[in-house]
């Protein structure tokens, strides 16, 4: 029982943490202040008891997968949000402007979006395993180890972060948010298969080389959604999620390079 | 990162927590295995005794059991001879050692063993649920430990860090703390080797402040010598001249002017940098505003005849915590502006209020007055309104209003200025603060080789 709580809570919370702090150390890095975090979460943990709670509920909508819909249209929103927040972020690192209440508001979402998501799979687990008096100890001790872990690393990572210069924390954070978001896509590929609105399918098993639940490999699904064995759908998901963001931010990039050049030379 | 504390907290508490609970996690796999191969042994221990118990070759009466754990006799033919009240009838596993097996609704690990002594095969098999629980039950109470004291540790760390950082408060605080005009080497006492680069560049540039400021102050003194025994020689001189070409040779009249004009200017000049707020050696004493005013107007009195100029003075007493000396050359430069620019026969007011946190000192003229771009310029050393060309034709320097700007922010007053009533003339306002604990009563150092102007 330690070891189950440890993994689904280390699970849940690297993804969402890891998130925090890449978009919490780079607004630290482009001087963005960082008021929108405390609404971000305590909207979710309100979003995290909401929906763990009426999940029963949910669950029957769209034919009884209502839970796998509302999760993958949860991923696909946080992608929309990040494209949007990665563009804002480049424009904010070449023209530096008082933060916006849309760039405030979408930073709010996102956290939101996240937090609930996974934490209202911890709620689920952990409502559905405190009446059991054997497991308690158990159950609150592997989810505090995972809820430590969870948070060490990603407190550790927002401190490495914050050590790059701006432009190359703009470089790293960008970079790791479009795996991030692209990681969010392909999970939200599984929930669709799991809905039956996309094919399943196995490309291969990587378990043997990397297992899913291990520590290693529980770091890789947060910070790129790792899958020992994907489906075809999540791949090509996974594939053009990450190439479209990518590119949009490219094209921001080099737009901005050329009118520095033309202010230059004029 | 905005807090050296903060970061210090969570990094080392994060890396603490991280190898602490990766540590935890990696006893409580080997522990739970070590646990496994424990009970493995007692469920040997218990086959080998159960296997040689002498019995009846059948009918043997069923043995009490709990639910946790259930046996199987076997003797030489194969025939179950003896069982606990659970075990079922048939062989619980097939192969000889451990295994696990499922009965009864539950998930059994098995150990088949058989006795080459007698030819008896016992079966004995234990709940696997009960075995983790029991095994997971002992080994938290290693790891609970780890998990609960992490806020002890938080704590810890905390308090230990601030302790580390004690000496940077203290040179901080010590930093904030001094006065302007304190130049005195910073001792932090017993400070860490790591800080110790920082206080002694710290000393060695207020030495070089204190060479410096000690360099400027000669430099002030030389200069009034310096400037004014020539000065006064040039007007002796001038004046043997008038006795020798007559009182009314327009040259030496011009010379004149332009003499008093030079004594002026070095005159004020040597107070600007006298006056300044860095080290000006102030010395704070309670002030009757009105009556140093009414000194100086009695002083005074002759120039505002001379210009057919009323002088009045009104409102309160107006008693504020300062330095006299500064605060004569404060409404003594007032007064002169007004004197200077307010036309032949005008009205200059000077009024005194004591508000409700201050003490208000106004000089009220009923001049030309200035425009609202020239009253922000006005502090400005050297500025004049309208330049050398000014409609008043009076001479001056600039630098009267700085001077009173420098002795406004040594008091902690607010200056300000407005046009008078229906937009005429010119009012200067400079409030002070009541409270004498505002005043840094720690420049009270005494005027001594200051003080000689009068």
């Amino acid at each position: 029982m330690l070891l189950t709580s440890v993994i689904i809570v280390i699970r849940e919370v690297l993804e969402a943490a890891l998130l925090v702090s890449i978009l919490l150390s780079l607004c630290f890095q482009l001087g963005i202040e960082r008021s929108w975090f405390k609404w971000g979460l305590l909207g979710g943990i309100a979003g995290s008891i909401g929906l763990g709670s009426q999940l029963g509920y949910i669950s029957n909508w769209f034919d009884g997968v209502g839970q796998e819909v509302i999760d993958a249209g949860l991923q696909i929103f946080i992608y929309i949000c990040l494209l949007y927040i990665c563009v804002q972020f480049i424009n904010h690192f070449y023209k530096r402007h008082p933060l916006t209440n849309v760039l405030r508001a979408t930073l709010i979402i996102i956290i939101s979006c996240a937090m609930t998501r996974e934490g209202s799979e911890i709620y689920i687990y952990l409502s559905a395993f405190q009446s059991l008096p054997e497991t308690g100890v158990s159950l609150y001790s592997g989810s505090a180890i995972g809820l430590g872990i969870g948070f060490s690393c990603c407190a550790l990572f927002y401190y490495w972060l914050l050590s790059f210069s701006p432009s190359r924390a703009l470089l790293v954070s960008c970079a790791l948010l479009t795996m991030v978001a692209s990681g969010m896509m392909l999970q939200a590929g599984k929930m669709l298969i799991q809905a039956d609105l996309l094919p399943d399918g196995q490309l291969w098993d990587s378990n043997s080389l990397l297992p899913e639940d291990g520590l290693t490999g529980q770091l890789l699904y947060a910070l790129a959604g790792y899958e020992a064995t994907p489906a075809p759908a999540q791949l090509i998901m996974y594939s053009l999620s990450a190439a479209c963001m990518a590119t949009v931010m490219l094209l921001r990039y080099n737009s901005w390079r050329k009118q520095k050049v033309a202010e230059e030379i004029s | 990162m905005s807090s050296l504390r903060r970061f210090l907290l969570v990094s080392v508490l994060s890396a603490l927590m991280l190898v602490n609970f990766i540590a935890a996690l990696h006893g409580y796999r080997s522990s739970m295995v070590e646990a496994e191969n424990l009970f493995d042994q007692k469920l040997t221990a218990m086959a080998v005794q159960l296997s040689s118990v002498p019995l009846r070759t059948t009918n043997n009466a069923p043995a009490p059991d709990d639910e946790n754990m259930v046996f199987q006799l076997f003797n030489q033919d194969g025939k179950l001879v003896w069982h606990s009240v659970h075990a079922p009838d048939q062989y619980i596993a097939a192969n000889e050692g451990f295994s696990e097996n499922n009965f009864n609704g539950y998930r059994w690990r098995t150990l088949s063993y058989f006795n080459f002594v007698n030819g008896h095969r016992i079966m004995i098999a234990e709940r696997v649920d009960l075995r983790y629980q029991l095994a997971e039950s002992v080994i938290l109470q290693s790891i609970v430990p780890v998990v609960l004291v992490l806020p002890v540790a938080g704590l810890l760390i905390w308090l230990i860090i601030g302790h580390g950082l004690k000496s940077l408060a203290i040179l901080a605080g010590i930093l904030r703390r001094k006065a302007a005009d304190d130049l005195s080497a910073v001792d932090v006492g017993h400070a860490p080797d790591e800080l110790m680069p920082v206080i002694d560049s710290v000393n060695s540039l207020l030495r070089r402040l204190t060479a410096s400021f000690d360099r400027e102050r000669r430099f002030s003194a030389d200069a009034a010598h310096e400037l004014r025994t020539p000065i006064s020689a040039i007007k002796m001189h001038l004046h043997n001249l008038r006795d020798e070409y007559g009182k009314d040779d327009e040259s030496l009249l011009n010379l004149d002017r332009d003499v008093d004009r030079l004594a002026h200017l070095v005159e004020q000049m040597l107070l600007l940098h006298r006056t300044t707020p860095d080290h000006y050696p102030a010395k704070f004493e309670p002030i009757s505003l009105a009556a140093l005013t009414r000194e100086i107007i009695a002083d005074r009195y002759t120039d505002f005849v001379s210009k057919d100029q009323s002088i009045e003075l009104f409102g309160d007493d107006g008693e504020v915590n300062g330095d006299r000396f500064a605060l004569g050359i404060l409404i003594q430069n007032l007064l002169n502006n007004a004197y200077k620019y307010t036309q032949q026969g005008g009205a200059i007011q000077v009024k005194i209020d004591t508000l409700k946190n201050a003490v208000r000192l106004m000089v009220i003229d009923n001049g030309p007055g200035i425009s609202a771009e020239a009253q922000a310029r006005v502090f400005e050393r050297f500025y004049r309104v309208g330049g050398d060309r000014h409609s008043s034709g009076v001479s001056g320097c600039g630098l009267g209003l700085s001077i009173v700007e420098h002795i406004a922010e040594l008091h902690n007053a607010r200056i300000s200025m407005a046009n008078g009533e229906d937009n005429t003339g010119l009012v200067v306002s400079v409030e002070f603060p009541l409270a004498t604990s505002t005043i840094e009563l720690k420049r009270s150092i005494t005027l001594t080789g200051y003080g000689e102007r009068k």
